[in-house]
Order: structure tokens, then C-alpha cells, then sequence
């Protein structure tokens, strides 16, 4: 009986831990305020990017950024750091790229960023790239 | 810098001597507008990444890098035409004599980048004079080479040269009198307040070496010397402001900035620094002049859609006269020496980028010498202006990001002005006298650029 007990309070507290286990692997680990990600943009991203569709600043433009392989933006002079960069900006590369500093991530890359600390804010401003299709 | 107060002080009364105060018109550079849109073309960027009211001069952190960086900043696609106009109407509304109407001026801006480590600022005015007769001027002038990327002791750093024809214009940081064009109204005031009379602003030419370490600490040296009185002449500026001859002259300017983010914010505390000998006039003894300055500024960004700016300067001015002329009485002669402060402090507030208010306030102080400052020994001016704007372009998501329109208006209202608010050139009381109040005055003013 008592062995029985046991048995379904470990099971449960398996199922507890894969529950959250499984929230923090999945998207919605990084799920944040659109509307809060476009101010933290407003401040942090939008001298050197624009949101919008082909207008490159001193950064290129960003409509699009998720799911756009990295170092394509049409028009604009890559730095040979970023040209190499054989990845795809998803919204975990985004996260990966954005929590720390840009000559840290990408090498050689022209860009000047010191990286994003706050994790609710990141979450936010990747959201807000996300929507940007 | 042509004023409309230019056209309507008064003569003075009495003994006109050439030196302090006494032959200088009470100038003061009214809100003037800046804009570059060559640069934002040149960047990609909107002009409101570089000026908190999206219209310069004020500048946001990254139009302060931008400068630093020599005007060289380039969105990467190929080279663009280094070239902007600002055309400026101003209608003033004085407290006493006839408002008038005029197209005030056209600017032209040279302005862009050479390389990735020349660039440069040139600015051509074209003034009207009050009677609808032009006057074409070479106003200012920033060339630059950088030196950037560097690293020194694992910390970024910065190097650039500037050659320039008046000492702060070149300063990053929204504080110094030439680089905001807002020197206080004087009759005494110091060599780096471009409203001073003989005023160092576009006579003289200089180079200064100035550096940017690990982002937050800014040095510069530099020297001057005044251009010669036939150039001066050429490039559009009267005989009778000449600054003299100027030797031994020496510019420095330190600076601690501070960019937070979290929300957007940005500090600075400075000194500054210009010393020399002059000659005025060019045969005459030669005095000796000290100027030296604090700033502090405070800029609250955000989301970029409240902005606050502040900025607060101090500069003393140390003076050892070159004579000691004689006074109306028997053995009344002016002071050896003297001290002239210039203050002034800035408050800016920014909604969305296109609605603003300015409050300032600015005062010019001296040593009390009844030789040098008829009719009361007292230099002292004390203003004020209040200035609302609207600058409806120049964002990224407005009608155009490359080019503006601003319209303003502005109180300008005198509390003091040789060291009196009544009566201020002395003339026996019989109603007649000046008020400082009588200055006063209401101005619209709208420009545009592109």
C-alpha cells in the first residue's frame, strides 16, 4: 500500500517535471508582448534598423528577419563575418544572438550591440521581429 | 549671426569705446534651426535618430557617435550627394517698434562623407540683412579625419582630427554655447559664447586631435588663430567684429558620458577650456584671456516617446586687460583685470519626436568696472525664452525621414540688460529711457530642409 503511494507520488512528480520541462524546451518559452517588444525596438534597435520592407539604415532592415537566412537582406553590404554565417534567424537564433554581444556571437560582424540582458525584454523584442512579415 | 536685435538696438549714449560691452550689440542666437538631411540620406537613418525633435542642433546619443565618427556613417549603398538646403522665414513681433516679415535665410549644407575616415560639415548662409539685401557668409565648418575600431588596453577607442572655425562648435554633447548656438545675450560675454561682440565664430580656424576611450571618456586639444582681416572680409563678415589677432592659443575639452539603456538615458559632465593672447585692435598691447567651463547634461529617452534633455553650462572668463583707460572723472580708470560667467541652462521636452517645448534660461555676469560698462559698471544681461515646435517629418514611419519642416515660436523676454531691467543706457530720467523689457519680443519662425 504504502509502496503503491509511493509509486504515484513519484509518477506525479514525473509528469510535473516533464510539464515544465516541456515548457521551458517549447516556443512559448520565449513568448512575450509584441506591443512591449516594439518599444524595447524603439530604443534599442531602431537608429540602425528600420522595420520596414527594404529600407536599410546603418543595420539592415529587419522586415522579415524571422525565418530570413543570415546576411541576405537585399541591397545591403554585409559585413564577410555575417556573409558566412551559415544560419537562419529563427526566433531562438534571434534570442541566442540578442542576449549578449554581437562581436562576441559573430565575429568580424560590423555590428555594435552589447547584448540584451533582461530575458522578459528580449522575449518581447523577439516577439515583435516575429511579427514583422 | 544676424539677429533681428541687430536691427533695432539703440545707439548708445556717451563715450563709445571700442573694447567690452560698450560697442557691442546685444546679440543672441534665436532657437537657430540645423538640419543636414544629407546626412540621413547619406545614414538610411531619420533625422530623428539624431535630434531628439527630430531637427537639430540637439542631438541624441547616436547623432553625438555620429559626429564623433567624422559624419562618415554610411547605410553602405554607394555614395550619395553631400549636399542640403535649409531655407528659414522669421516673422518678428518686437515689445516696442515695427514687427516685420522676412525670408531670414538660406542655408547650404556641404555636408557628408569622403571615406570611411574623412568626412565633413560646411554650412554657406545666405542672410538677409532686414532691408531685403543678401549677405552670402561661410558660417560653419567641421572637417574630419577618424580613426575608428581601435582598441587600446582591450577597450574600444576613437581618434579623429577636426578642423574647425569656432571652438566648441565641434563638441558631441548638447552643451556648449557654439555647438547650441544658445549663448546667452551679453555685453561682456566670454570668447566661447559665440553672442560675445569680436566673437571667435567663424574669424578664426583651428585644429584639434580628440579622442573617444572605451565609449564614455572624450579629450580634446586644439589651437586657433584668428583669419586674416581680408579673408574675413571675403567670407562675408564686417571689419568691425574682428576677433584680433590671436597667439599662444590653446582649446581643451574633457568629457564623461554615459549611455543607459533600460530605459534609454544619457548623462555627461565636462570641462572646457580656451586660453590666449589677444591683440584688439591687431596694433594694439596684447591682453590675456582665460576661459574656463563645466556642462552637465541629462537626457531621458525611453521609447522615443517622451523625451526630456537638459543641459546646464558655466564658463568663467578670466581677463588681463591689455590697458586701463580712463574714466569720465579725474582718476577713474578701469580695473587691471576682470571676470565675465556665462551661464546657461536648457530644459527640452519632446512628444513623439514632433511636438516640443524649450525653456531656457541665460545669464551673463562681470566684475562691476564703471570704465568698461556705461552707464552702470554692471555687464550683467539676463534672459529667458520659451519656445514651442512642431516638426510634423523626419521619422521613419512620417510622410519623408530625409527631409523637415519646422515651425516654432518663441517669447524672447530680457529681465536685465546692463545690469539694469530700467533705464539701462542711463539716459537722464525723463521718460525716455530703455527698459530691458523693451527688447522683448515674439517670433514665429518656420524652416525648412532638404
Amino acid at each position: 500500500m504504502i509502496e503503491s503511494a509511493l509509486r504515484r507520488c513519484l509518477r506525479g512528480t514525473a509528469m510535473v517535471g516533464l510539464f515544465f520541462g516541456w515548457m521551458l524546451a517549447s516556443p512559448f518559452a520565449h513568448a512575450g508582448d509584441a506591443s512591449s517588444g516594439a518599444d524595447v525596438f524603439k530604443s534599442e534597435c531602431s537608429e540602425c534598423h528600420s522595420p520596414k520592407q527594404g529600407k536599410n539604415k546603418k543595420g539592415p532592415s529587419l522586415f522579415g528577419i524571422v525565418g530570413r537566412p543570415a546576411g541576405t537582406a537585399p541591397d545591403y553590404n554585409y559585413s564577410d563575418a555575417l556573409k558566412q554565417a551559415r544560419w537562419t534567424w529563427t526566433t531562438d537564433k534571434l534570442h541566442w544572438y540578442l542576449s549578449q554581444q554581437a562581436k562576441k556571437a559573430n565575429p568580424g560582424t560590423k555590428m555594435k550591440y552589447d547584448g540584451l540582458d533582461d530575458s522578459k525584454q528580449l522575449d518581447d523584442l523577439v516577439t515583435y521581429l516575429d511579427t514583422l512579415h | 549671426m544676424s539677429t533681428f536685435l541687430h536691427n533695432r538696438a539703440p545707439s548708445r549714449p556717451g563715450k563709445q569705446l571700442w573694447w567690452y560691452g560698450l560697442a557691442a550689440l546685444p546679440l543672441f542666437a534665436c532657437t537657430t534651426a540645423q538640419a543636414v538631411p544629407a546626412y540621413a540620406r547619406q545614414t538610411g537613418s531619420a533625422c530623428a535618430d539624431c535630434h531628439a525633435g527630430s531637427y537639430g542642433p540637439g542631438l541624441t546619443p547616436y547623432g553625438m557617435r555620429f559626429k564623433m565618427n567624422g559624419y562618415t556613417d554610411t547605410d553602405g549603398k554607394g555614395t550619395k550627394i553631400p549636399a542640403a538646403v535649409q531655407i528659414n522665414g522669421t516673422r518678428t513681433v518686437p515689445a516696442t517698434g515695427k514687427s516685420s516679415n522676412l525670408l531670414s535665410s538660406a542655408d547650404i549644407y556641404l555636408a557628408g562623407r569622403v571615406s570611411d575616415q574623412v568626412g565633413g560639415f560646411v554650412k554657406v548662409s545666405i542672410n538677409n540683412n532686414g532691408q531685403d539685401k543678401f549677405n552670402t557668409q561661410l558660417s560653419d565648418v567641421d572637417l574630419r579625419f577618424v580613426a575608428k575600431d581601435l582598441k587600446l588596453g582591450g577597450k574600444e577607442a576613437l581618434v579623429g582630427v577636426s578642423v574647425n572655425n569656432d571652438p566648441g562648435f565641434n563638441d558631441p554633447i548638447n552643451a556648449l554655447p557654439a555647438s547650441m548656438q544658445n549663448g546667452p545675450p551679453t555685453v561682456s560675454g566670454s570668447l566661447l559664447n559665440p553672442s560675445s561682440s569680436n566673437t571667435l565664430a567663424h574669424r578664426v580656424i583651428g585644429a584639434s586631435v580628440y579622442a573617444l576611450y572605451d565609449k564614455n571618456w572624450y579629450g580634446e586639444l586644439g589651437t586657433y588663430n584668428s583669419l586674416p582681416t581680408s579673408m574675413q572680409y571675403d567670407l562675408g563678415y564686417s571689419l568691425g567684429g574682428d576677433p584680433g589677432k590671436l597667439s599662444n592659443t590653446v582649446y581643451g575639452r574633457f568629457a564623461y558620458m554615459k549611455e543607459l539603456k533600460r530605459p534609454h538615458q544619457f548623462f555627461s559632465a565636462g570641462l572646457v577650456g580656451l586660453t590666449t593672447d589677444r591683440q584688439l585692435p591687431r596694433s594694439g598691447p596684447s591682453e590675456h584671456l582665460t576661459d574656463l567651463g563645466y556642462d552637465v547634461t541629462y537626457q531621458f529617452l525611453g521609447n522615443r516617446e517622451n523625451i526630456i534633455q537638459f543641459a546646464y553650462v558655466n564658463i568663467m572668463e578670466r581677463r588681463r586687460y591689455a590697458t586701463t583707460p580712463a574714466g569720465s572723472l579725474p582718476g577713474l580708470f578701469a580695473l587691471p583685470r576682470g571676470v565675465v560667467h556665462d551661464q546657461t541652462a536648457q530644459l527640452t521636452y519632446v512628444f513623439k519626436q514632433t511636438y516640443g517645448v524649450i525653456i531656457a534660461h541665460m545669464v551673463s555676469t562681470g566684475t562691476h568696472d564703471i570704465v568698461r560698462y556705461v552707464p552702470y559698471g554692471q555687464p550683467e544681461t539676463n534672459s529667458n525664452s520659451f519656445t514651442v515646435f512642431w516638426t510634423p517629418f523626419g521619422k521613419d514611419d512620417s510622410f519623408t525621414s530625409i527631409a523637415n519642416l519646422r515651425l516654432a515660436a518663441e517669447w524672447f523676454r530680457f529681465n536685465k540688460f546692463n545690469g539694469s531691467s530700467t533705464n539701462i543706457f542711463g539716459v537722464p530720467a525723463n521718460g525716455t529711457g530703455t527698459n530691458a523689457r523693451d527688447f522683448n519680443a515674439f517670433l514665429l519662425f518656420a524652416s525648412v530642409a532638404f
